[in-house]
């Protein structure tokens, strides 16, 4: 069986007709795409949003600097959330292959953060929780409300990944005399682990993305640092283009590596479902 | 403030801020999945350009938080004297971010089918447009009927973007927000909300696996 994206066997082999087509399409497209490059530069010319004062602080190694903080706290608060929702989904996923009482609270969790946009919680740790006393700093304002709205998708996918693990492990395990425990610790929980990686490194996009909701709570995060810098050098657009590149870049590269690992999974899988036929027909 | 006083003063505004996030959720999603269908069609194109643009395009938009897209279409597009109303800012990232996500699904539900029945449907002497209408998307659609319910509800999510703006009406997250700043809600305000959110969330929900009981495809 060939593999590879669909792509790539869509089409037969072009013959000189179609190729020919090809070409003349390709050449519209350039075309149109370069027109509308074109039309983006000409506004940005026209406004004067080329003017060196938005773009010259920017080869300032203080700008970069300030930045940079700002972006090592949403990593930090993204990391945290994303421990604590790890933390989190894993205890709802036990619970969820507990008795009764404690499966229905667990589904319920799971359902109600899952159907919760993030911003409803920030509010709630913004307006609602430091009226009950306990005032959290702004880092954990936006860092818990993150990784709780998470929790029930980590949950849902470490489920998923308990599920993929083969049952004839769990039950030779079990007959080799091994506790229930003992079998979910040693055996079948961390076959999943290695399954859900993937899905875990798409989840720390997610609440990294939710943490751009810091300038909420006022917690000096990337975005944050961003407005400073543009009070300070009254250049919005270019700033603002400039950190939605990297985030973009940053969150690029997580799903690049998540969809590596993925791939590689599903390599390995398929070689040892080879390796057991073989064996099937060969013994 | 207990659920009876909250209901009998703001009843009437968290219904209307029900059918804004409602309208706002089937509005984006409408719009997402048809630029979904598009960008997917540029991406599959034996066109090189397109088909970069169609990856450029899913890229940028799957990896740029809600909140900084909306920045940016609120407040830096009036730098390039271009000015968008609020609610069509909104719309506009509710629409472009889900879109991306769209396509992506599509383009997995199109690798399932193993490339057997494409050469299958060659061997028979069905046209590429014939292939494409019989072949192709039905099986595309029919294995995207779960990854699109959980867009639909992602798309919904997004929509609290809207509180992010001086939009009106507001939305089920704007109206908590109004509630607990001009008035002590409490922690009822909230929960009116996120049933609200959540009960929708679940109606989706129960109608996406439904469908897809009917139409998925065992392998």
């Amino acid at each position: 069986m060939r593999t590879g994206n669909i792509r790539d066997y869509l089409y037969e082999e072009p013959g000189p007709h179609t190729r020919k087509r090809i070409r003349i399409f390709t050449g519209i497209a350039i075309l149109g795409l370069l027109a509308l490059l074109g039309l983006i530069i000409r506004q940005f010319s026209e406004t004067g949003q080329f003017n060196a004062k938005y773009w010259s602080f920017f080869t300032k190694w203080t700008t970069w600097r300030f930045l940079g903080e700002g972006l090592l706290t949403t990593l930090e608060a993204a990391l945290t959330g994303s421990a604590i929702s790890f933390t989190l989904g894993f205890l709802l996923m036990r619970g969820k292959l507990q008795g009764k009482i404690i499966r229905g609270i667990s589904s319920f969790l799971i359902e109600f953060t899952r159907g919760v946009p993030t911003l409803l919680f920030i509010y709630f740790f913004f307006l609602v929780v430091p009226k009950t006393g306990w005032k959290p700093s702004a880092f954990w304002k936006i860092t818990l409300p993150c990784a709780i709205s998470a929790c029930g998708v980590v949950a849902e996918a470490l489920r998923s990944g308990v599920n993929a693990v083969p049952r004839g492990q769990r039950e030779a395990a079990l007959s080799l005399g091994m506790s229930e425990r003992r079998t979910f610790y040693r055996v079948v929980f961390p076959q999943a682990f290695r399954f859900v990686i993937p899905s875990l490194i798409a989840e720390l996009v997610i609440v990294l993305k939710d943490t751009t909701f810091a300038y909420v709570v006022s917690c000096a995060d990337l975005m944050q640092n961003a407005k400073v810098l543009i009070s300070n050098y009254d250049a919005m657009l270019s700033i603002y283009l400039v950190v939605a590149v990297i985030y973009i870049l940053i969150n690029y590269l997580l799903n690049t590596l998540s969809e590596r690992i993925a791939g590689s999974q599903r390599r390995s899988v398929r070689t040892v479902t080879e390796i057991n036929k073989g064996a099937a027909v060969h013994g | 403030m207990g659920l009876t006083d909250l209901l009998s003063k703001y009843g009437s505004q968290y219904f209307q801020a029900l059918l804004t996030t409602w309208r706002l959720t089937a509005v984006s999603f409408a719009g997402a999945f048809l630029i979904g269908i598009l960008i997917t069609v540029a991406r599959v194109s034996p066109i090189r350009p397109l088909r970069i643009f169609g990856d450029i395009y899913v890229q940028i938009f799957r990896n740029i938080p809600g909140a900084a897209l909306l920045i940016l279409l609120v407040y830096a597009l009036p730098y390039l004297q271009i000015v968008l109303p609020y609610d069509v800012c909104v719309t506009t990232a509710t629409v472009l971010i889900p879109s991306a996500f769209c396509s992506e699904h599509l383009m997995s539900g199109m690798n399932t089918i193993s490339p057997g029945q494409i050469e299958a449907a060659r061997a028979l002497g069905l046209t590429f447009l014939q292939m494409i209408r019989r072949i192709i998307i039905p099986q595309a659609l029919r294995s995207s009927v779960l990854p699109m319910t959980n867009l639909l509800v992602a798309t919904m999510l997004t929509t609290s973007l809207a509180s992010q703006v001086p939009m009106r009406p507001r939305d089920l997250t704007g109206i908590v927000s109004y509630i607990n700043t001009h008035d002590t809600g409490g922690v009822m305000a909230f929960v009116i909300s996120a049933a609200l959110y959540c009960l929708t969330a679940l109606v989706i929900g129960k109608i996406g696996s439904l469908v897809d009981r009917k139409v998925r495809i065992l392998r």
